[in-house]
Order: structure tokens, then C-alpha cells, then sequence
């Protein structure tokens, strides 16, 4: 006989709400139904009724872990249609900033995984690191969630120590690769709760157009910085971690290894960032044609777009659209928590690092 | 790898893409949706997005279809005089939450599916136009 467990909207699993009603026979879950809009903002729609310096306040808004992701991905989409394009010195400081917002969101999640997985000494850990990353946020921006950098035609702030963020960020790679990465990648507490644990196959991953770091953990090498090149990745080295197993495993191996190359990436940034200016001048003289212009952009949960559309000198966008990773991901959980043990599930529905406040919008 | 170029003579039309705004626009006049959504899958080329427009005055809707080949963004227009139009869930499952939650926020019926429960609103009265709300 079977029944129906629910878990959520309010779950001390996630801080978030959304829920998970699973189809269970015994401990196994046979199906699942997910319900989504506990967050619901309406924000694509108020967009249209705020200028775009507002619209920038405003999506920097629709997620407090990758803010700004999303005023990046919107700015890129803006900038064709103002006929601007940010100057070299501030897509190497958006590159930073990007890397420094994966590396806080990657050790976030890893510090959430370990708790849901009983490991409390790592959950500790994991937020101590994460506040370091925090330190150089605020550092670069003043700021630690809503950072407010990014602005049409570039950033508003510079680096302007270079030498004392790459310090920081020398001090914490050592912690990493002295703490979390060997952790998560040989312990057997961590790696026996997650082996063939909410397996997502390949096959499932591709018809489900999953993006980010669930799919590379199901063997797709997707990655928008190096497919689509944004900023100023064309002109740095770096690789994307590609694990086949779709596993719960696979995702924490994926994560572990991101955080090594944002690390890389931050460091080269740092090193070849150029001279010169930071932005194109006053948002005053900005002035929008007429069309739509999309952008994407690698965030920490995978692949964000935005489609901005403006009319001629109109200061208000006539339409905002963004899609999120997790809005692409969630539907996927279906299929990873099929034959899982009920146990299991808040640690795989944890592994795709959910964020229902973006989803929700 | 699928050369941009093919798809059209895959389509049955002469119209070629065209470099616009960060994607590759084709013209898809004449080509049925769910014909592309089984193109875009011939392809290999994975799902993206749909964006909905609701065009000024009584002009209707317009939907951009959004898939990725390869890193490229491809971009797909249809105009609807009326709000509706076939739904490809079917044969592209990964568009699920979209058309559902276009069908939410603008009242367009993908015709051929099921809708609940509702995305955005659980238990909310269906058929609010929730950009019309947001302007009041």
C-alpha cells in the first residue's frame, strides 16, 4: 500500500519553502510531486514599472546567494541595447566577483550538505570559510549580500589593491585544500551517505535540460564560460569538472573541484587585471533603442538568462525575463528521488543547491 | 556537431539565421511549433527558455522559443493573435514549468495539456493576469 509523505513547504532540511509530496511504499519513495511559489514576488512584472537603474536594485533582489549574478546577467543583457559596452578592467573585476560569489554559494551548499548528512564538525567549518569569502566580498564592495557593482557599461567600484584581495584569496585556498576539498572527496562519512544516492542518469539529464553543476555531475560538459564566453573568460585558463556517475557523490566531487578552479580563475584576474576605467560615465546619457537582447551567465547553480526589452529612449524596460538554474533543475528531483530511501531525500533534493527564491521570483 | 545552417533545410524553409542580441534568430513563418521542438530534438539542441510578450494595445502575445546548440543561443518567434497555441511539453518535457507558468501569468492556453496544480500560486484562482495586476 502506498502513502503520501510531505515534506515542506517549511522543512528543517532547507531554509527555504517549497514541497516535496513523495509516493511512498515502506521506506521507498516511488514518486514525488513538487509545489513551488511560497516565494512568488512578481518581480519580472514590477520590473516594467521601475527605470533601469532601479530594475538593476531591484533583480539584484531576486536571490540573496547569487545577487550579483543577476545583476551581471542583466547589465549584459541592457548594454547592446544602450549601445555601451563595460571597458576590459571592469569585465576582469565582474570575472572576480563572479568567482568570489561561486566560491561563497559552493561552500554554502557544501556546509548545508554536510549538517544533512549529519557531519556538524564540517557544517561549522564550511560557514567559517564561507564568512573569509565574505570578508573579501566586502571588502571589494563594501557590501557582503547585495553587493551593488554592477551598472550599465560597467562596475561601480574598483579594485584598486589587487595584491592585498590575492593574499586573501591565497590564505583561503590553502583552507580549502587543507579542510574541505580532502573532506568531501575521500572521506568515507561523507562519500557513504551520497554513493549511487539520487542518481539523475544522463540520459534523464539531457531531457531535462538540467544545467550547472547537475549536469556536469551527470556527465554533460555544459558550461556558458566556456561555451559562451562572457566578461573576460575568453582570455583565461581554467577547466570544467565533468563526473559521470549522476550521483549525489558526483555533485559534491563537481562542487569540490569548481571551488579549486574559481580559485584559479580569481588568482589569474588578479594578476592580468588591466588598466584603465571601470565604467563608460553618467547614467544620465544613457539612452535605450528599440529591440530585445538576451545574456547568460555561468552562476554557481548553472546557467541564468535574462531577455530585457526596452523601446526607443523609454527608461523603463517593456519586459524582464529571467530564467534560473534552479527553475531548470527542480523538475529533475522527480527523477532522483525515485527509488531513493525516504532518509535520503532531503540530502538529494539538498545536492541540486535549490534556491526557491530565485525560482519563485 | 549540427551546422546552424542545416536547420532551416531541415524546417522546409529558405529563411537563415540571423546574428541579433546575444542569440541566432531564424524566422520560423509557416513552421508549426511542435514541427521545431522535434527539429530542435533531431538536433540534440537542449531547451532554454520561452519569453512571453504581451504586444500593446490588442495586438495579442508574442513567445520567444529559446533553445542552446552547442553554446549558441537560438532564438524562435511566433506572434499569437489568439492566446493559444500547441503545446510541446510532450516532446520536450523540460518545458513544463515555463508554458505553465506562462499560462499563469498571461492566461495563454498551450493547448493538449494539463495545468495543475498551479506553479506559482498554489490553491489561487487561475486565469489572473498577473501582469496587468502588477501595473494597478
Amino acid at each position: 500500500m502506498s502513502y503520501k509523505i510531505p515534506m515542506g513547504p517549511y522543512h528543517p532540511g532547507l531554509e527555504e519553502p517549497y514541497k516535496l509530496d513523495m509516493i511512498c511504499e515502506g521506506e521507498t519513495v516511488k514518486d514525488a510531486e513538487l509545489h513551488i511559489g511560497f516565494n512568488f514576488r512578481n518581480i519580472e512584472h514590477l520590473a516594467e514599472t521601475r527605470n533601469f537603474i532601479q530594475v538593476n536594485a531591484l533583480m539584484e533582489r531576486v536571490c540573496g546567494i547569487c545577487s550579483f549574478i543577476h545583476t551581471l546577467t542583466l547589465c549584459q543583457a541592457m548594454e547592446p541595447l544602450a549601445g555601451v559596452e563595460a571597458p576590459p578592467r571592469a569585465k576582469y573585476i565582474r570575472v572576480i566577483m563572479a568567482e568570489l560569489e561561486r566560491l561563497h554559494s559552493h561552500v554554502l551548499w557544501a556546509g548545508i550538505a554536510a549538517k544533512l548528512m549529519g557531519f556538524k564538525t564540517m557544517f561549522m567549518t564550511c560557514f567559517e570559510i564561507r564568512e573569509k569569502v565574505m570578508d573579501i566580498l566586502a571588502a571589494i564592495s563594501g557590501n557582503r549580500v547585495n553587493y551593488s557593482m554592477n551598472r550599465v557599461g560597467g562596475v561601480n567600484r574598483d579594485i584598486e589593491d589587487p595584491g592585498a584581495i590575492l593574499k586573501m584569496v591565497e590564505q583561503l585556498e590553502k583552507e580549502m585544500v587543507r579542510t574541505v576539498i580532502p573532506i568531501f572527496t575521500r572521506s568515507s562519512t561523507a562519500l557513504s551517505r551520497c554513493t549511487g544516492v539520487g542518481v539523475l542518469t544522463h540520459e534523464k539529464a539531457i531531457s531535462s535540460a538540467v544545467v550547472g553543476p547537475i549536469a556536469r555531475a551527470s556527465g554533460i560538459p555544459q558550461d556558458i564560460r566556456k561555451a559562451a564566453p562572457y566578461a573576460a573568460y575568453a582570455e583565461l585558463d581554467f577547466d570544467v569538472p565533468v563526473q559521470p556517475a549522476g550521483d549525489v557523490k558526483a555533485r559534491l566531487l563537481v562542487r569540490a573541484l569548481e571551488i579549486m578552479e574559481s580559485c584559479k580563475l580569481i588568482r589569474q584576474a588578479l594578476q592580468q587585471l588591466p588598466p584603465g576605467e571601470i565604467d563608460t560615465g553618467d547614467d544620465r546619457k544613457i539612452r535605450f533603442t528599440t529591440g530585445t537582447s538576451t545574456s547568460r551567465v555561468e552562476a554557481p547553480r548553472g546557467e541564468v538568462i535574462y531577455s530585457v526589452s526596452f523601446k526607443e529612449n523609454q527608461r523603463n524596460p517593456a519586459r524582464v525575463h529571467v530564467r534560473t538554474p534552479t527553475f531548470a533543475n527542480m523538475p529533475a528531483v522527480r527523477w532522483m528521488v525515485q527509488g531513493a530511501r525516504l532518509a535520503d531525500t532531503p540530502l538529494i533534493q539538498a545536492s541540486i543547491d535549490p534556491c526557491y527564491s530565485c525560482t519563485d521570483r | 556537431m549540427t551546422d546552424l545552417a542545416s536547420i532551416p533545410q531541415k524546417l522546409g524553409i529558405d529563411a537563415q539565421f540571423e546574428a541579433r542580441s546575444g542569440a541566432q534568430w531564424l524566422n520560423v513563418a509557416g513552421v508549426g511549433i511542435r514541427t521545431l521542438a522535434e527539429t530542435m530534438n533531431a538536433v540534440g539542441a537542449r531547451f532554454v527558455t520561452i519569453t512571453a510578450y504581451q504586444l500593446p494595445k490588442d495586438e495579442g502575445f508574442r513567445l520567444e522559443y529559446h533553445w542552446d546548440l552547442n553554446g549558441t543561443l537560438l532564438g524562435f518567434t511566433y506572434d499569437l493573435a489568439e492566446r493559444k497555441i500547441d503545446s510541446i511539453f510532450d516532446i520536450c518535457p523540460a518545458l513544463d514549468w515555463i508554458e505553465r507558468e506562462i499560462h499563469e501569468q498571461y492566461i495563454i492556453e498551450f493547448e493538449g495539456r494539463p495545468y495543475e496544480p498551479l506553479l506559482l500560486r498554489a490553491d489561487a484562482t487561475p486565469g489572473v493576469n498577473l501582469r496587468e495586476e502588477a501595473a494597478k
